[in-house]
């Protein structure tokens, strides 16, 4: 993460966020561009034409070998090994306890080659977790830093990407991915229609020396399809609106994917993985405070940390929170007791010493237009 | 945009216009630029009494919570209606429509403690 002097690292496109005018801030020991001109104008290019987004911070773990799928369902609450060649799979690794340790993406490139990303804020512990936990025919090499992960996300991002790409990405189903030549790189590269917006999009796995040049090219050519550089502000807002989880509020060591409306990835008929007993028995015991979605009446944003209340007694805590922009309304997520998760609650935030009136909603809060 | 003249400024970004003994609040172009979109203002309440200097309300923008500071103190004769429905007129109009309150002076020397439009560039420039 930092080096030895505790200097913040820099991403191959740190140079191109400078001369776009990005504001930088450390994020998962990286300077990060957190916004160009404007969140919410980035926040409308991806949901209206599409954005482009660095997200080279997030760490890139290969794994290599003949039992990676089975030696990675041991410490996840996903199935992996039925994983075909193309596919990506999102996951967690749990704790003992059933919470979370990280919240992944699987993509296996071949039948003994693997790709696994996890978030920039756990890379250096998910690291020692991997590495200590390796055991078989399961090779591990960190690739942090090492490897440009450019993302491009948004309605027109199909149509954008596609001449710089020789696979045909119409055929490229979402969370598939898939080994390609892209305009500007020696080697095929890796590229998967995977996101983190709640709209169509792609990552594409570039080496340090060639992201720059492909995110030039992109830009300058695209921008007038309206094509523009968005920063992480941006992207909470979206994954938010998605309701995406973000490791570290709606999902953490001790709230569990079950309790971050996760049940879907958890396979229980597995027959043994970190935390499957625990998170048997709160699936049993269903007494669980769960994340549920929040909207507020007024125009005073829910933050993290603000406190729920419902019936005039607290009920939990808010865990994200934003201006949706989206929805012309401020959304949240909060962990609450289950007799203020229904939909419809009728829920109070406290905000700096007054309460504002709220109320329980399913997410996501959007969802993208079906075409 | 350079600092209007006939406005006072003070540490925290905010401008003052005098009428007389009352005072108009808003928060300065370089305010609202590092802040960013706004999306939420909380104003002091009509009537409310301020002290010079004290925290009186919060600019949000998308990612952060910003205390206001008032500039000066008094009695709070008006409020901004226009920007809870639309409160990226801050951003747009920082000197103008973006006005957050106006203030009744309860002391009329306190605009001393401020700076001229002169002193204000010379804080941003070295920031």
């Amino acid at each position: 993460m930092n080096d030895a002097s505790g200097a913040l690292r820099r991403t191959a496109l740190h140079g191109a966020h400078l001369a776009l005018g990005a504001r930088m801030v450390p994020f998962g020991g990286f300077e990060m561009p957190v916004q160009y001109a404007s969140i919410l104008a980035e926040h409308e290019a991806v949901r209206k034409r599409a954005g482009l987004f660095d997200l080279s911070h997030m760490g890139q773990f290969e794994l290599h070998g003949s039992e990676v799928g089975e030696w990675a369902e041991s410490l996840t609450v996903n199935r992996v090994a039925n994983m075909k060649p193309g596919a990506a799979r999102y996951n967690i690794f749990t704790n003992e306890r059933g919470g979370a340790h990280d919240d992944v993406i699987f993509y296996r490139v071949s039948d003994d080659d693997w790709l696994l990303v996890v978030n920039a804020s756990n890379a250096d512990a998910m690291w020692a977790l991997v590495s200590a936990a390796q055991a078989g025919d399961v090779r591990l090499t960190n690739l942090h830093g090492e490897r440009a992960l450019i993302a491009i996300q948004g309605p027109r991002a199909a149509s954008l990407l596609q001449p710089y790409v020789e696979a045909d990405l119409a055929g490229l189903r979402y969370y598939a991915c898939t080994r390609t030549r892209v305009r500007e790189t020696r080697d095929p590269i890796l590229i998967a229609r995977t996101g983190y917006t709640g709209e169509d999009g792609f990552e594409l796995f570039l080496s340090n020396d060639e992201a720059v040049g492909v995110w030039d090219l992109l830009l300058a050519e695209n921008r007038k399809h309206g094509l523009a550089a968005c920063g992480l502000g941006a992207r909470d807002v979206l994954r938010l609106e998605a309701g995406m989880p973000l490791y570290g509020h709606e999902m953490d060591e001790e709230i569990t994917p079950l309790q971050a409306g996760l049940a879907w990835a958890i396979k229980f008929d597995k027959p043994a993985f970190v935390g499957k007993d625990a998170l048997a028995a709160q699936r049993d015991a269903d007494d669980y405070a769960r994340i549920v979605g929040v909207t507020m009446e007024g125009r005073a944003p829910a933050r993290a940390g603000y406190t729920v209340f419902a019936g005039g007694e607290r009920a939990g805590e808010v865990r994200s929170g934003s201006w949706g922009p989206s929805l012309g309304k401020n959304v949240a997520t909060a962990l609450v007791v289950p007799s203020a998760a229904a939909e419809g609650t009728p829920l109070e935030i406290e905000i700096r010493g007054t309460r504002h009136p709220a109320v329980t909603v399913p997410l996501p809060f959007y969802r993208r237009p079906k075409k | 945009m350079a600092q209007p003249a006939g406005l006072l400024y003070s540490k925290e970004h905010e401008w003052v216009k005098l009428d007389g003994d009352v005072a108009t609040v808003g928060i300065t172009d370089y305010a609202q630029a590092s802040l960013g979109d706004i999306v939420y203002v909380e104003l002091p309440r009509l009537g409310a009494t301020l002290e010079q200097f004290g925290s009186i309300g919060v600019v949000e923008s998308v990612k952060a919570v910003s205390d206001i500071f008032t500039p000066v103190g008094g009695e709070v004769i008006a409020i901004n209606d226009a920007i809870e429905a639309d409160p990226a007129l801050v951003n747009r109009e920082p000197y103008d429509g973006g006005w957050f309150y106006k203030v009744k002076l309860g002391d009329v020397s306190q605009s001393a403690e401020l700076m001229s439009p002169e002193q204000y560039d010379r804080l941003i420039s070295q920031t």
